[in-house]
């Protein structure tokens, strides 16, 4: 019982630091900063659900929606304000 | 002069601000669901639950969200409270949350489970109430994301009441299922606090891959009861894979996670003979999705088409009087009137396992037929 237990946790780190490595190693500029917003929307805003068009909300409604999606789906800061200038400019 | 120079400038500020929107900003979502579900014996339509959302946001860094559910069960509307918390962005890579939360125990809890979102009517083994692992508490959370180079990770840690003990004392709950643990209280039943935290890893440069390790540690007893010290140690990992892949003219979607929870060994009450009994107390459950939309099809029709495919199995521990092997398929085919308004049709075989429980046969499968319609607003 312990033994496996230990093992579980064994486990569960190995694959945290092997993933860790493989991303220092393969890391070397910042891809999403240097992108632009209507490419982070196609990318991001599909991994949960479908991607709402842009013409779906009104400016101020997707202020309000996307700082609801940067928090739900941790998208980092820079993400957040390309993809509202998008859908601002889009709709 | 300098009170009439205030004053201007006070009244200034006042017209100024008059002609500007503020920024406080109040939003009213949510979703909608039914549906009819055949079974070899009976038939019913179900649902007809009703879930609004509300949002407001104070400023651009402050949002609170609250969701509520009301829902048709056995003929009563049930209201329940999905989640209140406000979120505080703290700086770039942080945003605090407080309140009641969907918990970032893997993915299908927090991100997946509303039924405009879910691509099949029902929800996975063991991922629905009376399944394997927490799906909301309250408490405070720590959360964010970053970039790592070409790729970018998300992380949470958090805080909450955490998962208690049913301890079979308690005629109330269902005694036979001793060792098995509620989530969701309202109050703690303790001092002790769960701590649990998931991170996430986008290894991919445009997003398409996310890998997550989530993890809760917990004790679970009544204050001064003898099962004050037993404690749980609550795992998931969960996976998703969505890309446009052109020789397919579509979109692929997987998904998956794996749910586990490691209760320490105790002593329990056998309500069928009033002896003392103890077995290992493991669970788990996981489910793996593939799903297919022919999205980029010149054909109208068969764009909006969507084809899903789902298995997911659930064990409770062996020995319990509640042990259960449990497997299911789902087939399905949905139609998506918009990109949050569909109807999902499909076909399940769950299969309740070699053990089942006494009375129940074993080996037992239920087929099922499901038709949901979903709307989100
Ligand atoms: C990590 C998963 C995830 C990602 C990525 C994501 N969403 Fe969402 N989104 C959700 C969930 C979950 C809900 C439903 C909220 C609920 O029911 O509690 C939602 C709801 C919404 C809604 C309905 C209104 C609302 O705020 O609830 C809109 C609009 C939306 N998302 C737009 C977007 C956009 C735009 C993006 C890209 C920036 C995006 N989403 C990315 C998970 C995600």
């Amino acid at each position: 019982m312990k033994l496996k237990r230990i093992s579980k946790y064994t486990i569960v780190a190995i694959f945290f630091f092997a993933a860790l490595f493989v991303l220092e190693s393969c890391s070397s500029k910042n891809a999403s900063a240097a992108k632009p917003g209507a490419v982070l929307w196609g990318e991001n805003c599909i991994r949960c659900h479908n991607a709402p068009s842009p013409a779906a909300f009104s400016d101020e409604q997707w202020e309000t929606i996307t700082l609801h999606m940067r928090v739900r789906a941790s998208l980092t800061a820079n993400e957040t304000e390309k993809v509202v200038e998008f859908l601002k400019m889009a709709n | 002069m300098k009170k009439v120079l205030l004053i201007m400038m006070v009244m200034g500020t006042m017209l100024f601000a008059q002609s500007k929107p503020g920024q406080s900003r109040f939003l009213v979502r949510g979703y909608a669901h039914s549906g009819l579900e055949i079974y070899k014996d009976e038939s019913s339509f179900v649902g007809g639950s009703f879930n609004p959302i509300f949002l407001w946001q104070q400023s651009d860094r402050l949002l609170f969200e609250a969701e509520l559910e009301f829902e048709l069960e056995n003929g009563e509307t049930h209201l329940a409270l999905e989640y209140a918390n406000m979120s505080y962005i703290l700086n770039e890579y942080a945003t605090l949350r407080l309140g009641k939360f969907l918990l970032p125990f893997g993915t299908f809890a927090e991100r997946l489970h509303p039924a405009w979102i879910n691509r099949l009517p029902s929800r996975p083994l063991g991922f629905g109430h009376d399944g394997v692992g927490p799906a909301r508490d309250l408490g405070i959370e720590l959360r964010g994301g970053l970039p790592l180079g070409d790729a970018k990770m998300n992380y949470s840690v958090y805080v909450t009441n955490g998962p208690s003990l049913n301890d079979g004392l308690n005629p109330a709950i269902e005694q036979e299922e001793a060792g098995m643990l509620l989530y969701d209280n309202a109050e703690d039943n303790n001092k002790n606090k769960a701590v649990g935290g998931r991170v996430g890893f986008l290894p991919l440069s445009n997003s398409s891959m996310e890998i997550g390790f989530s993890g809760q540690y917990a004790k679970l007893g009544d204050n001064e009861s003898k099962y004050e010290d037993l404690a749980a140690l609550l795992y998931a990992v969960d996976f998703s894979y969505v890309s446009r892949v052109s020789f397919l003219n579509g979109v692929i979607d997987v998904k998956g996670q794996l749910n586990g929870v490691n209760v320490d060994n105790a002593d329990y009450f056998n309500v069928e003979d009033s002896s003392m009994y103890s077995f290992t107390n493991n669970s788990q459950s996981y489910y793996a999705q593939l799903s297919y939309r022919p999205a980029y099809v010149s054909n109208d029709f068969f764009k909006d088409l969507e084809f899903v495919g789902r298995y997911s199995a659930l064990t409770f521990p062996d020995g319990a009087l509640w042990e259960s092997d449990q497997t299911q398929y789902a087939f399905g085919v949905n139609y998506w009137i918009d990109w949050r308004t569909v109807v999902k049709l499909s076909y399940q075989v769950s299969d309740a396992g070699g053990h089942g429980n006494e009375g129940e046969e074993a080996g037992e499968s239920t087929d099922a037929i499901l038709l949901h319609w979903s709307f989100g607003f």
